[in-house]
């Protein structure tokens, strides 16, 4: 049997320290050992019914639950006041033979595999790549548990593919205590497994577009995230350059995306015709407070064929500012606010990655591990690429304005995602984020909350449609948020999610973060059907 | 006269005092591969917040006939696999000198290691 320990706690924090928040019971469940349940499968399925356990004693008490896994979300949106659950030591994974996929399939088999909650993106991609496979993409680096990446939308720079939870195929979700409560969810336009495995896991399937693409960025709300099935794909190599290009020319870019007429062009990085190849990966650095703001650094990832020998890319890879010298003159900086441009500056060639730089490896290597650097913070706009440097220049004079803020500002690039509550709604949304570290509100300096309220009015009073990065700082509780930045689609959301749910189950896998941004409230009117499964 | 003793006393400590911030150092070493023994809950707000990390501050007596002596990692609650992810061991000049002073009988040793996290596949 899975073991749980359950820790009784007053306080629980972020990896990053955005709280402390209240807590009283933080469970902590342990897989049964293989040695006396070999089978994986009994395995998963002892630990669902673990997991049931505990949801049942969370609603004997009234009481809230939520999972989580790495903390890494500097938002609240992890957290939950009565119990929370660690997920991390639910990490197994497995592959698939042709006899699980469903006839209508078009996945290989070879590319699909179930990675329980717990997995992160380290262990996912040491996994894969034993089987010489990669991710598609990944966050900035890779200590995020999977299903904490998909529950808040964590992406990259991309171009052409998307977020984490747009190579996500299946969803195997425990919504309840009961027999019946483990759902096994796909796109009926586009499913995977077969009902023989469905039953292997022993949850009843629901194939259904709309269901699959609002539980897809469920924000923890649509119950326990047991496992999921991703496509990977061949394992592949990136090779990672970074330049420091007129800043006209980077913003274009930025605008246009159209690498190919760029006057910008990389050696060894154009095609037949002598014309720049579109980079799998685009982004932009831009420091705020420089003098210099006729350059900027830019990094420019291109994908390339995997081949067994190549440069080690660890010695640039593992460069990092040492934490502590960052607190220490932060501390300073909220006493002398003046000094925080300087201060930026001075941390430039730290925070940046150096100009010329050049590594090549898997996208495993080149998103490496990510120290612990102190306290932090990040705020984070999606805005239609089209819209970036707009924004950006909005958002910067604030920060200079209202500011100085202790942090740097980035621009990526996602490809739009399926999912309802994707933040990446834009055809191609272009992710304007200021990165730093955390800092108190003093008489002298605007406190973060405040900062976030103005970077919210600046783009609403500029008519510049935006979303917001779910697991990032932000005014949440700002008037008709969300509904701002998605419309029907948040409706439609918690209509999907009022469908699946029990009312007590809604309650007990809603938090706080839920309530501030009014997506806990349960929608009444729904369609006969609406979430029948199609296939 | 005076002067002078007081000078090379100053100069001595002072010598003494660089020579012992030199001798105190740490050296962390950590494998490129596979992930850490997750802390829970994260109470630490160093470079181990999110590990699990556990720390060794302790003498060691090695016999007259013992060449060397090894620290095995067992599995306990907070390094399960018990593989290594992360060591971090300190030098200091008491711990150069005790062992030093011993004829390396007595050992300081001082050490933080974070444990992989454990695999159940």
């Amino acid at each position: 049997m899975a073991r749980t320990t359950k820790l009784t706690l007053k306080k629980w924090d972020t990896l990053h320290s955005n709280g402390p928040f209240p807590l009283k019971i933080l469970y902590k469940t342990k897989l049964e050992g293989s040695g006396t349940m070999p089978s994986k499968l009994d395995r998963y399925n002892d630990a669902a019914n673990e997991i049931q356990r505990l949801i049942k004693e969370t609603h004997n008490q009234n009481e809230g639950f939520r999972a989580y896994g790495s903390a890494w979300s500097m938002s609240n949106i992890a957290h939950q006041k009565d119990r929370m659950h660690f997920n991390s030591h639910m990490n197994l994974r497995s592959n698939f033979k042709d006899q699980d996929l469903h006839a209508l399939s078009s996945y290989r088999a070879d590319n699909i595999f179930l990675l329980q909650c717990g997995n992160t993106i380290k262990e996912i991609s040491e996994f894969l790549e034993e089987h010489g496979k990669s991710l598609k993409t990944t966050g900035a680096s890779n200590g995020q548990t999977i299903a904490g990446c998909i529950s808040t939308g964590v992406h990259g720079s991309a171009l052409g593919i998307g977020s984490v939870q747009d190579y996500v195929v299946g969803i195997n979700l425990i919504i309840g205590p009961n027999p019946g409560d483990i759902v096994y969810l796909e796109r009926h336009t586009k499913p995977a497994l077969n009902d023989v495995f469905v039953q292997k896991i022993k949850a009843r399937v629901i194939r259904n577009d709309g269901l699959f693409n609002a539980a897809l960025v469920g924000l923890g709300a649509f119950g326990f995230i047991h496992g999921v099935v991703i496509e990977a794909q061949n394992l592949f190599l990136l090779k990672r350059y970074v330049k420091k290009i007129d800043a006209t020319v980077a913003l274009q870019l930025a605008e246009t995306l159209d690498f190919k007429n760029s006057t910008f062009k990389i050696n060894g990085e154009t095609d037949s015709d002598g014309n720049a190849k579109t980079p799998y990966h685009y982004k932009v650095f831009i420091n705020q407070y420089s003098k210099d703001d006729n350059n900027y650094v830019v990094e420019c990832i291109y994908k390339k064929p995997y081949v067994q020998s190549y440069p080690d890319p660890f010695p640039i890879i593992k460069e990092s500012l040492y934490g502590d010298l960052i607190n220490l003159i932060i501390r300073i900086s909220e006493k002398f606010p003046k000094a925080i441009p300087a201060f930026v500056k001075s941390l430039e060639k730290s925070i940046l990655p150096k100009v010329n730089e050049e590594t090549t490896g898997t996208l495993a290597e080149t998103f490496w591990d990510a120290p612990y650097q102190g306290p932090a913070f990040a705020c984070s706009f999606g805005v239609n690429h089209k819209d970036s440097v707009k924004a950006l220049k909005l958002l910067a004079d604030l920060t200079k304005s209202k500011g100085p803020i202790p942090g740097i500002f980035a621009m990526r690039f996602i490809k739009q995602s399926q999912a309802t509550l994707s933040f990446a709604k834009f055809p191609v949304t272009c992710m304007i984020e200021i990165d730093g570290v955390l800092w108190k509100k003093s008489k002298k300096l605007i406190g973060l909350k405040e900062f976030s309220t103005l970077m919210i009015k600046e783009l609403k009073e500029n008519d510049i449609p935006f979303t917001i990065h779910w697991g990032k700082n932000a005014d949440w509780g700002f008037p008709n948020l969300v509904e701002h930045m998605y419309g029907d689609q948040a409706k439609i959301w918690k209509t999907y999610r009022s469908a699946l749910l029990s009312k007590e189950m809604q309650k007990l896998f809603s938090n706080g973060f839920l309530k501030t941004t009014k997506l806990s409230s349960e929608e009444n009117e729904i369609p006969e059907d609406f979430i029948a499964s199609l296939a | 006269m005076k002067l002078s003793r007081v000078f090379l006393l100053a100069l001595s400590c002072f010598i003494f005092s660089i020579l012992l911030l030199q001798s105190c150092y740490s050296v962390r070493i950590r494998s490129e591969q596979g992930a850490y023994e997750p802390a829970v809950p994260l109470t630490r707000d160093d470079y181990y917040r999110p590990m699990a990390l556990i720390e060794l501050d302790t003498v060691i007596t090695i016999g007259a006939t013992s060449k060397d002596f090894t620290l095995l990692i067992k599995k306990s609650e907070l390094c399960p696999s018990a593989k290594l992810h992360t060591i971090e061991y300190r030098n200091t000049l008491g711990s150069v000198l005790l062992s030093a002073i011993t004829l390396g009988r007595k050992r300081k040793v001082k050490i933080k290691y974070v444990c992989m996290k454990e695999d159940p596949n």
